[in-house]
């Protein structure tokens, strides 16, 4: 049988069992009666089975450049290398549905396994009828105006050469990071179904307690270490192809990626407060709903061609059915949310703002706002050119500028608030915990005056990472020496590792963007030019031609070391030229060359540019620290007794299966 | 008290609305690409451009009424430009001899001495300003280079590329624009 059809066989097998499992689970719901919808989740391992078979058939045909099947005869080509030709699957918009199917259907039975206990729960089962339709819907776009499967007709060219595609656009072919980020991305991206899930659930079935939270807190640490580290790598990746000597240009793709960190970022805080006091509950529940929204709309900016981005996707009717995907999840929510919002309210309050669950409301005001101010310059060219049809773009000066504020506020919070004590603080408490990361954020600010930094903002940057960080490594020290090993898991001390992470994240990025040095030179070979206390050697040009590309390369040796390799390839079955920057990475600085332009002979000049940049290297290490400490947060921790007053919880009411159908 | 029992839907209230006009601007806001197509010259009398070249000529814009004028805003340092330009010297070479287009270039943000040597070595004898060009740019909404304007041989600005052009292009807008501006 053809990969065509039988990967649309798939597509719809996948389909079917997903309205089945739905129904099922509606009528069960509906009825009462729990064995149905505890039987339904079988389906589920249906719906896996159709999505894997549909992405084992895909790289089938990829790999053995079926040519029949139209996905492969636009978007591969038989020049590709195995590797990115594997990748070429998430290059373009009908693959990138598949894997998120994928990913997610496989979520899906993660959460019927691990409740599999629990499976005549309503709970689970309102759970799971999310998961289905959420299913369901991505499975549809593969039906309609994402499949995958369509067919095609390979004719070969006149002069007899068999049919061959275009290949994956170069620049996502000419680097490895690219078969990481995306799968990485949509780790964390979809992980959020499964909160959002049991948030969805929650306020349905009224059961205000925090067994939900507690059930999808691991799921939600997770989703959003991917996903941190997924937009990690695809800054790594866009520095190390896309050759401006840039990691992060607020583009509405990179935008897209970034608001359900933030909202997910502030979930994770906001949680302890409810888990500790019993409060914020409609806030989580909020943050959970945006967090799912979010990304969603992330899919709608970045596959709709609504918003001019650098990483301009082909144009596809899927905008419609996304946007409409996205409304009706804001309908059922904010309906859900009205009618039970004051139901869940619970009656605690915030005793003091200089305690735990103060500092931990103020990283949420301080992250919506950070949010708001992400979504409103990502949409704001749509607002104006609505108002008076003009057409502007809102680009870094307006990021940075509003960023930067909400950026030291939170690093001075990071390290203020994980010594705070829940309830209420005193003055000397505060001064005996903080005095060790204070004197270590001066000394990193004179330490930084004297090798040379100059300017308050990267100045007071280092001062209030130093600060934060000090106070994380205080967490973590004194965690190990009271539990030995224990110190370093569970998701406090995790949590610590990861704002170390955070830190280095935020000193590399004030630092490069701070101290950037760019210049341009023309080498004759043999010469050489000095930039920022670099010299470079233009060494002579080399021209190579592979299966799908032509190179030319400049040799270029940094401080008389080794020889680095700029350059520009020509991919003749896309037309497209693309430049190959050449990084030269030390833990203190980077040098990233490009070539601007060619010499027609190997004597002639070659115009190169050298962009100099100090820390950039830690951006990645942070990244790394991030996801390493995000590991640590899922390994559980030492175990609070649950009779401590801290963390006894709130009484939970009985399920009541009445208020169910019609609410009185 | 009845406002503290209905508290939730207050605060949903004004959420929901924004969020419709979110979901409504989304819904009914064009394609970026299509957008692209109009822009604020459009139809308008062509900004005047006027200045010494760098092979010591002046150009000013307005003695070119009569024939077809690609207004070219590059960089010699902007690799989508270093690829364009041969299609603009064939384009140039085409049209010189008919004498119905001419090409002008802008050098943006750009060094005098780099762009005459860049001319010398790519080849390319239409007029080249590389002075004091930033305000001419800003006049005709550039956006990034190359970038290049179609000024129809009555002066006003017809049409736009955002990106490399190629000559074959150039020829099909002007194909499809002589009905238009008679």
């Amino acid at each position: 049988m053809s990969n065509a059809a039988f990967g649309a066989g798939a597509v719809a097998l996948g389909m079917a069992c997903a309205v089945v499992g739905a129904s099922i689970v509606v009528l069960g719901l509906a009825g009462r009666r729990p064995r149905w919808f505890a039987e339904a989740t079988t389906l589920v391992f249906g719906m896996f089975a159709a999505a894997l078979a549909a992405f084992v058939v895909m790289e089938r045909a990829l790999i053995t450049r079926d040519f029949t099947v139209a996905f492969v005869a636009e978007h591969g080509s038989s020049r590709t290398p195995a590797l990115f030709n594997f990748a070429t699957l998430w290059s373009a918009l009908e693959g990138s549905i598949l894997l998120w199917t994928l990913i997610l259907c496989g979520y899906v039975v993660a959460v019927v396994l691990k409740f599999r206990r629990q499976g005549d729960d309503p709970m689970v089962g309102w759970a799971v009828l999310t998961l289905f339709v959420v299913s369901g819907f991505f499975f549809l776009l593969m039906l309609s105006v994402a499949a995958p499967f369509n067919t095609f007709d390979p004719q070969p060219l006149a002069d007899g050469t068999p049919f061959d595609g275009p290949g994956p656009n170069p620049l996502l072919q000419n680097h490895i990071l690219m078969a990481f980020h995306p799968p990485v991305l949509y780790l964390g991206y979809v992980g959020f179904t499964v909160p959002f899930a049991f948030a969805i659930s929650a306020l349905v079935t009224g059961r205000v307690g925090e067994g939900w939270l507690l059930a999808t807190r691991r799921w939600t640490v997770m989703a959003w270490g991917l996903l941190s580290l997924g937009i990690v790598l695809g800054a790594w990746w866009s520095y190390e192809t896309l050759g401006w000597g840039g990691y992060w240009a607020w583009d509405p793709v990179e935008n897209a990626s970034f608001l359900p960190w933030l909202t997910g970022t502030a979930f994770l805080h906001s949680v302890m407060v409810q888990e500790r006091r019993g409060m914020l509950r409609v806030w989580n529940l909020s943050l959970v709903i945006a967090t799912f929204s979010l990304t969603i709309l992330g899919t709608f900016i970045t596959r709709s061609g609504v918003l001019q981005s650098v990483h301009a996707f082909v144009e596809s009717g899927i905008g419609p059915a996304i946007l409409t995907f996205f409304g009706l999840i804001v309908i059922v929510s904010l309906g859900l949310i009205a009618w039970r919002g004051d139901e869940l309210r619970s009656p605690g309050r915030i005793d003091s703002p200089i305690s735990r669950e103060g500092a931990f409301l103020a990283n949420n005001v301080l992250f919506a706002a950070f949010a708001f101010v992400v979504l409103l310059g990502t949409v704001f060219p749509l607002i104006v050119e609505v108002i008076d049809g003009r057409t502007i773009s809102v680009g870094n000066p307006y990021f940075d500028q509003m960023t930067m504020p909400i950026g030291f506020a939170l690093l001075f919070l990071m390290a203020v608030a994980p010594v705070l004590p829940w309830r209420k603080a005193s003055g000397d408490l505060l001064a005996e915990r903080l005095i060790w990361p204070a004197w270590i954020g001066a000394a990193a600010m004179v330490v930084s005056l004297l090798i040379g930094a100059r300017g308050w903002a990267p100045t007071l940057a280092f001062g209030l990472g130093g600060f934060a960080g000090g106070a994380a490594l205080r967490q973590v020290v004194l965690a190990t020496r009271r539990q030995g090993w224990r110190g370093f898991v569970g998701r406090t001390n995790g949590g610590m590792i990861v704002h170390v992470g955070v830190v280095l994240i935020a000193v590399a990025f004030a630092a490069s963007n701070a101290y950037v040095r760019q210049g341009e030179f023309t080498l004759l070979p043999g010469e050489t030019a000095e930039i920022a206390g670099h010299t470079l050697t233009y060494e002579g040009s080399t021209f190579r031609e592979y299966s799908n590309r032509a190179e030319w390369t400049a040799a270029v040796s940094v401080d008389g070391g080794k020889a680095y390799e700029p350059g520009i390839a020509v991919y003749p079955f896309a037309s497209q030229t693309i430049g190959i920057p050449s990084v030269r990475s030390t833990l203190f600085d980077d040098v990233a060359l490009s070539v601007l332009s060619f010499p027609e002979t190997e004597e002639d000049d070659v115009i190169l540019r050298a962009t100099i940049q100090p820390l950039v290297v830690w951006l990645w290490i942070g990244g790394l620290v991030m996801a390493f400490g995000t590991l640590l947060a899922v390994i559980p921790g030492k175990r609070r007794q649950p009779t401590a007053p801290t963390s006894a919880r709130l009484p939970e009411p009985e399920y009541d299966p009445e208020p169910l159908g019609v609410d009185a | 008290m009845i406002m503290q029992e209905r508290q939730a839907f207050w605060i949903v209230l004004p959420v929901a609305v924004a969020l419709g006009l979110l979901v409504l601007l989304l819904a009914t806001g064009d394609p970026a690409s299509e957008r692209n197509n109009t822009f604020q010259l459009q139809g308008e009398v062509a900004p005047l451009i006027e200045g010494p070249t760098i092979d010591g000529g002046w150009f000013d814009i307005d003695d070119e009424r009569g024939r077809w004028v690609i207004v070219n805003f590059f960089s010699t340092s902007c690799v989508p430009c270093i690829v364009e330009h041969p299609e603009l010297v064939a384009f140039s070479d085409a049209h010189d001899a008919l004498g119905d287009a001419t090409v002008v270039s802008l050098a943006f943000d750009d060094r005098a001495e780099n762009v005459v040597k860049f001319f010398q070595d790519n080849g390319g004898s239409w007029p080249v300003l590389a002075q004091d060009t930033g305000e001419i740019a800003v006049q005709y909404g550039v956006t990034g280079v190359p970038e290049s304007y179609i000024v129809a041989p009555s002066g006003v600005v017809v049409g736009r590329f955002i990106g490399g052009l190629t000559a074959a292009a150039l020829d099909d807008a002007i194909a499809t624009l002589t009905g238009a501006d008679t």
